[in-house]
């Protein structure tokens, strides 16, 4: 395995920028992208001429067509030395933290501003191709929606799966949301065990409260050094401690069992990379599409034993100032998915609770956060990619 | 709005062939349903792929499959995507077959409580417009 190229802690985030969700925001990805670059010079004193460095995702609602950094780039007023889209789905907005760090420590640039929007509510301009447009959704098999249906009934045939475990986790998140001023305001209503149990098949045995909800949405962090942090006086700031990521694990089986997954690599790793133990982590941020994706991969990276997640989740407090404190502004179950920048949630409340700023929600005394991705439906083995990173405030 | 109904309902979206599964889809019209062997690995690969996942070799042959399997997850799918309005709910089945890959299709015939893990299913056909075919599959009894 390869080292910690994070091992000495000299990069660090020094600021966060989030759009409250909505679901018409009536704007475009690249004005939510101008709203989060306008929060972060804000909070850092920067302007625009300062930034050398962006990286970004491929919105959903506006990459029809291939040069859209570019035109991003321009509409922002931004010369680039370093420009950098990474399309490994629910995983990029951790990949283009990652990568900026590589990039600042080969010194190609000194600030990365890494944000990521996205505006379903706008037509929807992205294509599917290959597999998943010729052997994938003329069977019916349609999506996110019906993967993960798959995966929550192979998961019960393996294990058992107990539904009131999942129900526990869609309430802790959605005590979050409620508590997340920038949260999906449909969503920030509080919900019990029992409503998700009645919630509606969408994909039997999945339920319509294990699923996310698509809004528009924007958020983004400004990575640089730790050297460069301390000349401009920065105060607070979130250093990153390890990172690992996984695509196409396990490629030459074409029966895999689908809880063989990334996560059992990158998990470990990433937490012996930077000295911890499961019951080290403060606080756990996973990306979250489906539930079942939850309890996944507290199994695999560690948390508990396989085929015991629903058990532990039974027996454990999820709340802030529980013991292990998960999505704590809601995820994107409870606060919305803002298409393909929606990962960015949940990296963006890790970074808010490490400096301390989620209010009503903070949790006590946090040092350090695990921060998890999940990126593209495969054809039924789990997912694509998988990717973990630690922070410590 | 009847009409526009119509055009919604034909939208179910019919597979464009490629070089590498052109023999694939040309099998399917008749009926057989071919996968890919790599000879240098002894294995065979689904979906088609223009070089083997074993080996990295494009020495693939193309083989029919006995079209056999066994279920080995399945979701009853309800909510409509687009071309699949009428057909809701239906049961979508991931099947492993006797080749040793993984293949995800319909699961017809089968009611979602009496698809049951474990059980044998085999191939069939759907028609879809312009002479194309996609791949199903039915009890095998």
């Amino acid at each position: 395995m390869a080292s910690n190229f994070l091992s000495s802690k000299d990069i660090v985030i020094i600021a966060y920028g989030e759009v409250k969700n909505e679901l018409r925001s009536g704007k475009t990805a690249t004005e939510l992208t101008a709203d989060v670059m306008v929060q972060l010079l804000a909070k850092t004193g920067l302007t625009n001429r300062e930034i050398d460095g962006f990286a970004l995702t491929l919105p959903l609602s506006e990459t029809g067509f291939a040069w859209y950094s570019n035109v991003l780039v321009d509409n922002l007023g931004i010369q680039a030395r370093w420009l950098q889209i990474t399309d490994i789905g629910g995983c990029s907005i951790l990949g283009n933290i990652a990568r900026a760090a590589a990039a600042l420590k080969c010194g190609m640039i000194e600030f990365a501003f890494c944000i990521h929007a996205d505006a379903p509510s706008r037509p929807h301009v992205a294509e599917y191709f290959n597999y998943r447009s010729e052997f994938q959704e003329p069977t019916g098999f349609q999506g996110p929606l019906i993967a993960f249906g798959l995966l929550t009934d192979a998961y019960d045939q393996k294990y058992g799966l107990k539904p009131e475990a999942l129900g526990r986790l869609a309430v802790a998140q959605r005590n979050g949301a409620v508590a997340n001023e920038n949260a999906l305001d449909k969503l920030r209503k509080p919900i019990t065990v029992d409503d998700y149990l009645n919630s509606r098949m969408v994909s039997e045995p999945m339920r319509l409260l294990d699923c996310v909800m698509r809004c528009d949405g924007a958020n983004g962090v400004v990575v640089t050094t730790l050297e460069r942090a301390r000349a401009m006086g920065v105060k607070k700031m979130v250093r990153l401690a390890s990172y690992s990521e996984i695509t196409n694990f396990d490629p030459a089986n074409s029966t895999p069992d689908a809880f063989e997954t990334g996560f059992q690599v990158v998990g470990p790793d990433a937490l012996n990379k930077a000295g911890l133990s499961p019951r080290d982590v403060d606080m756990f941020h996973p990306y979250d599409d489906f539930l079942i994706a939850l309890l996944l991969k507290l199994e695999q990276i560690g948390f508990c034993k396989r085929g015991e997640g629903s058990d532990f989740v039974l027996s454990t407090d999820f709340s802030p100032t529980g013991d292990l404190p998960i999505n704590t502004g809601g995820g994107q179950i409870s606060a919305g998915q803002a298409g393909l920048a929606g990962g960015g949630t949940n990296v963006v409340e890790a970074v808010r609770q490490l400096m301390g700023e989620a209010g009503s929600r903070q949790v006590p005394n946090v040092k350090n956060a695990l921060v998890t991705g999940i990126g593209v439906v495969t054809y039924f083995r789990n997912w694509g990619s998988s990717v973990a990173m630690v922070m410590e405030a | 709005m009847a009409q526009q109904n119509m055009a919604q309902e034909q939208m179910r979206p019919v597979p464009v062939p490629t070089r590498t599964s052109t023999p694939f889809w040309d099998a399917a019209k008749r009926g057989k349903f071919l996968l890919q062997y790599d000879p240098a690995a002894k294995k065979y690969q689904f979906f088609p792929r223009p070089v083997s996942i074993y080996s990295g070799s494009d020495k693939l042959e193309w083989r029919e499959a006995s079209g056999r399997g066994v279920l080995v997850a399945r979701t009853n799918v309800q909510v409509p995507h687009r071309g699949f309005e009428k057909l809701v709910p239906f049961v979508l089945a991931a099947v492993n077959l006797e080749e040793g890959v993984r293949v995800v299709a319909r699961l017809i015939g089968v009611p979602y409580d009496q698809a049951k893990h474990g059980m044998k299913v085999r191939i069939c056909w759907e028609e879809l417009s312009d002479g194309a075919r996609m791949f199903a599959f039915e009890p095998d009894r």
